[in-house]
């Protein structure tokens, strides 16, 4: 194993093998006063498809609670958890490894007509309808913009790329610069937003041009979301040679006629490769919210959240040892919350 | 055979029915040549016997007695009080043992295609969708499926255990369905009140007639949710989850608790515990089985659904998907009691059931559907417009009643909207004797019966008579000013 590795690991890793990533992904819930109970669900497993594979997967909690774990409608992996005695504290700890792959290249290039189809808008309706967080008009600046992106598209590849590029043109990245409930005109007229405002968007962006779009949370391995080959020139392919901490990230998939779901990064304008781990997908960040939950009490609550994503060494989780692969300690991002925000902590 | 005072009826009318007028529609007491039915004959004799002023002292003491025990429903649409008392007219609607077979036979059959539907939707194959008979679209875009359904385990695949099933008689007198409410049907606690005043002030008119009792609703419901639990119904703790005082019908919630002989709780009262549901009693944490709750989806469980829900319970869905506790009725039927579903529960019965219904649909037209939308809205004037996601009378559009100014923004609003609509022929609803000022005039009604469904599905005998209180009014919901009837379902050896 080690000499292969050392010989052409790099290569590997860039061109053809698999990528092996551990993430860590830590929730620490501070309440000013005790509260008397707590009910929470989250979604942070990563799902295992024909790109990613889970090795191994636990959530653990301090104090220790029962967890139910199910498969939700939209197939992602949903966790309960809920205390009910006296507590000023809460932490869960996702610990897993994945194997994940290069998306297969786009091959196809339905003509945009195609889109019309009876059959194919009925089985979308989903992910063509506005939603909670994805939503325009006919006629708005929204549907505008995408009339403008797939202007010269021949092709349904090419509307998802012209509206890609467009949405990068529209929004600058920056942290902190919206909040969830956030309206896409709104957004267009800021012209900032984090990698969930990109994803809906180009979402909604897409949808209102006809193509099916679905919003991805996940996790991605970089240190700069926003630009995720920048400042690792060590590394062949831009990915960190060590652990980072991040948080969760999100991007979206396009139903491309004949062909299936097409991943793609709005916010920094690439393909999903190996560096991107799906935990789940749905109309918007409404449906697939990494935490969600209520707490009974009058104080204050503050959730701080870190994720920490390493390079696995090859033989992977079987071999706890690997030290290299161990996610790496690093400061924690505090982020103030209430009820509502709990639902919507962990978002950039 | 005409009668002394002209008026067309036949037997000995009293005061009361003259000028009664059944020729305009299905009149269920006096066929179109003014003879009496079979059934009604005793009944008009006995009201021959009263003159106005004593039906209106019977009456009075029926609100007496209404208003002693609290026996009303609110109006939200009003400014003023809005606490009324439920109002009950005397001429009792009567139906025959046969004819009461045919109907039960019909609404078992359209309950349990219902209930087929929704375990097929919610059991994640949705089968019905990928063979095309209802459009995945339509099922998907309904305000009442719920994603959050797909996956729980529903005990005999019932999820709906409690249905209102609305029924009309047209011109024709053949039963049509005209609505189906699968979520929270209320109505019941006042079919076992109505007949409670009937027997206390009108036990004379009783007496020539064998009705099929209303009493036992209280056990057969509870027989049924018991079955419910997740367990077997064998020491299943049942509670009635209720959203509070405020409601509507909390008057029914607590009666249902109270003829089960159960807890009425409200989402406080309840806790969850490693996906456990307990009631906080006296004696400490109890574990609930069976929850009848009475609150709508969104409001069940805060962390799922709308987080500022205070009448929910935390941690309930969890409980749910843990498949330790059974809420009834199950999450997600409103995706079948969709109004723009309802064009097609027939083929859904044909399909599940491989048989054709014994009651029909009302002719619907569905907006989606540009034909057909062409010539629902070109003959609007004629028919009705129902908004899809209202209930209780609210929004519907009576074509014949509403002026052109409201004809045109109808149009433009399903038009604008056709997903929103559905256009059904007006039905024009059989009549029945109801208490106007002095005398007995012809009033429409409707009827809902109520269909409970564990291992087998039953049809309760009878349910609520709603009369349209206005002449001509072919609005019976009490929340639009319509009253009730006690209604006999008479036994097998009665004529």
């Amino acid at each position: 194993m080690e000499p292969r590795r050392e010989a052409g690991g790099r290569t590997c890793f860039r061109r053809l093998a698999a990528v092996r990533l551990s993430i860590s992904y830590r929730m620490h819930f501070r309440y000013s006063e005790a509260v008397s109970e707590s009910q929470n669900e989250v979604r942070v497993r990563p799902r295992s498809d024909e790109r990613q594979q889970v090795l191994s997967y636990r959530l653990s909690s301090l104090p220790e609670l029962s967890v139910l774990s199910v498969i939700d409608y939209w197939g992602t992996c949903v966790e309960h958890l809920g205390i009910r005695t006296p507590h000023t504290e809460l932490e869960l700890l996702a610990e897993a490894a994945v194997e994940t792959e290069p998306s297969p290249a786009m091959e196809v290039a339905p003509a945009p007509q195609s889109l019309a189809d009876e059959d194919f808008r009925s089985e979308h309706y989903e992910y063509l309808a506005p939603s909670m967080h994805v939503c325009w008009e006919p006629g708005d600046a929204v549907a505008g913009l995408a009339e403008v992106a797939v202007a010269d598209a021949v092709s349904v590849p090419e509307m998802v790329t012209g509206v890609v590029a467009e949405v990068r043109s529209a929004l600058r990245y920056q942290q902190g610069s919206t909040d969830i409930g956030v309206t896409l005109p709104e957004l267009l007229a800021g012209g900032a937003g984090v990698c969930q405002d990109f994803a809906h968007l180009a979402a909604g962006m897409l949808r209102s041009t006809g193509v099916p779009t679905r919003y991805v949370s996940g996790y991605l391995f970089a240190l700069d979301e926003a630009a995720p080959d920048a400042g690792d020139a060590d590394s062949l392919d831009g990915a960190p040679e060590d652990a980072v901490s991040v948080q969760t990230h999100a991007w979206i998939e396009a139903a491309i006629p004949g062909w299936g779901w097409w991943a793609l990064d709005p916010t920094n304008g690439g393909e999903v490769g190996e560096r991107h781990v799906v935990i789940g997908c749905g109309r918007d960040y409404g449906d697939v919210p990494p935490v969600r939950g209520v707490f009974a009490g009058s104080g204050t609550s503050e959730v701080v959240s870190e994720v920490v994503i390493g390079r696995q060494a090859d033989d992977g989780p079987e071999n706890p040892a690997s030290a290299s692969a161990r996610p790496r300690p690093v400061r924690v991002v505090p982020q103030n919350a209430n009820r509502r925000d709990q639902q919507s902590a962990q978002q950039q | 055979m005409a009668d002394v005072n002209g008026n067309g009826l036949s037997g000995s009318p009293s005061m009361l029915l003259d000028g009664y007028d059944a020729s305009r529609v299905y009149d269920e007491v006096f066929d179109a040549d003014g003879a009496v039915r079979g059934a009604y004959s005793r009944i008009v004799e006995r009201f021959s016997e009263l003159d106005a002023a004593e039906l209106q002292r019977l009456g009075e003491l029926v609100a007496d007695e209404f208003r002693r025990q609290g026996i009303t429903f609110t109006v939200y649409s009003e400014d003023e009080g809005t606490e009324r008392i439920w109002p009950m007219d005397l001429f009792p609607r009567l139906i025959a043992a046969a004819e009461w077979e045919e109907l039960a036979r019909g609404l078992a059959q359209r309950v349990t295609a219902l209930n087929c539907f929704l375990s097929d939707l919610y059991s994640g194959e949705a089968a019905v969708l990928a063979d095309g008979l209802v459009p995945r679209w339509l099922a998907v875009s309904s305000r009442g499926f719920e994603r959050n359904a797909v996956g729980i385990t529903v005990p005999h695949g019932a999820h709906c255990n409690i249905a209102g099933i609305d029924v009309v008689r047209g011109a024709s007198g053949r039963y049509q369905v005209l609505e189906d409410n699968l979520r929270n049907p209320s109505g019941i606690s006042y079919v076992a009140e109505n007949r409670a005043a009937m027997a206390k002030v009108c036990s004379w008119l009783f007496e020539d007639h064998t009705v099929q009792p209303t009493e036992q609703y209280g056990q057969m419901l509870r027989s049924t949710l018991e079955s419910m639990a997740p367990g077997g119904a064998d020491h299943a703790r049942l509670v009635v989850l209720t959203p509070g005082i405020f409601n509507s019908a909390y008057f029914e919630h607590a009666f249902l608790a109270r003829s089960m002989g159960v807890e009425l709780v409200e989402g406080r009262d309840l806790v969850v515990e490693d996906h456990t549901v307990y009631s906080r009693t006296i004696e400490g944490l109890v574990k609930v089985d069976v929850i009848y709750r009475r609150i709508d989806d969104d409001f069940l469980d805060p962390v799922a659904f709308r987080p500022d829900s205070s009448l929910g319970v935390p941690g309930l869905l969890g409980a749910l998907r843990a498949g330790t506790v059974t809420v009834c009725n199950a999450l997600g039927n409103g995706v079948a009691d969709d109004k723009a579903v309802y064009p097609y529960v027939p083929d859904l019965i044909r399909y599940y059931l491989g048989a054709e219904p014994i009651i029909d649909n009302v002719t619907t037209y569905t907006m989606w559907d540009e034909e057909q939308r062409a010539e629902a809205l070109g003959r609007l004037h004629e028919l009705v417009a129902k908004p899809v996601g209202e209930s209780g009378g609210y929004g519907v559009l009576i074509g014949p009643h509403a002026s052109e100014q409201e004809l045109q923004a109808a149009r433009a609003a399903i038009t604008a909207e056709p997903r929103e609509w559905i256009v059904q022929e007006l039905v024009q609803l059989s009549t029945l004797p109801a208490l106007a000022e002095d005398r007995l005039e012809p009033r429409h009604l409707d009827l809902r019966p109520f269909v409970l469904t564990a291992e087998r599905t039953e049809v309760f005998p009878g349910g609520l008579t709603r009369v349209a209180m206005r002449r001509g009014s072919l609005i019976v919901n009490s929340s639009q000013g319509g009253g009730s009837k006690d209604t006999w379902v008479l036994a097998p050896e009665s004529p």
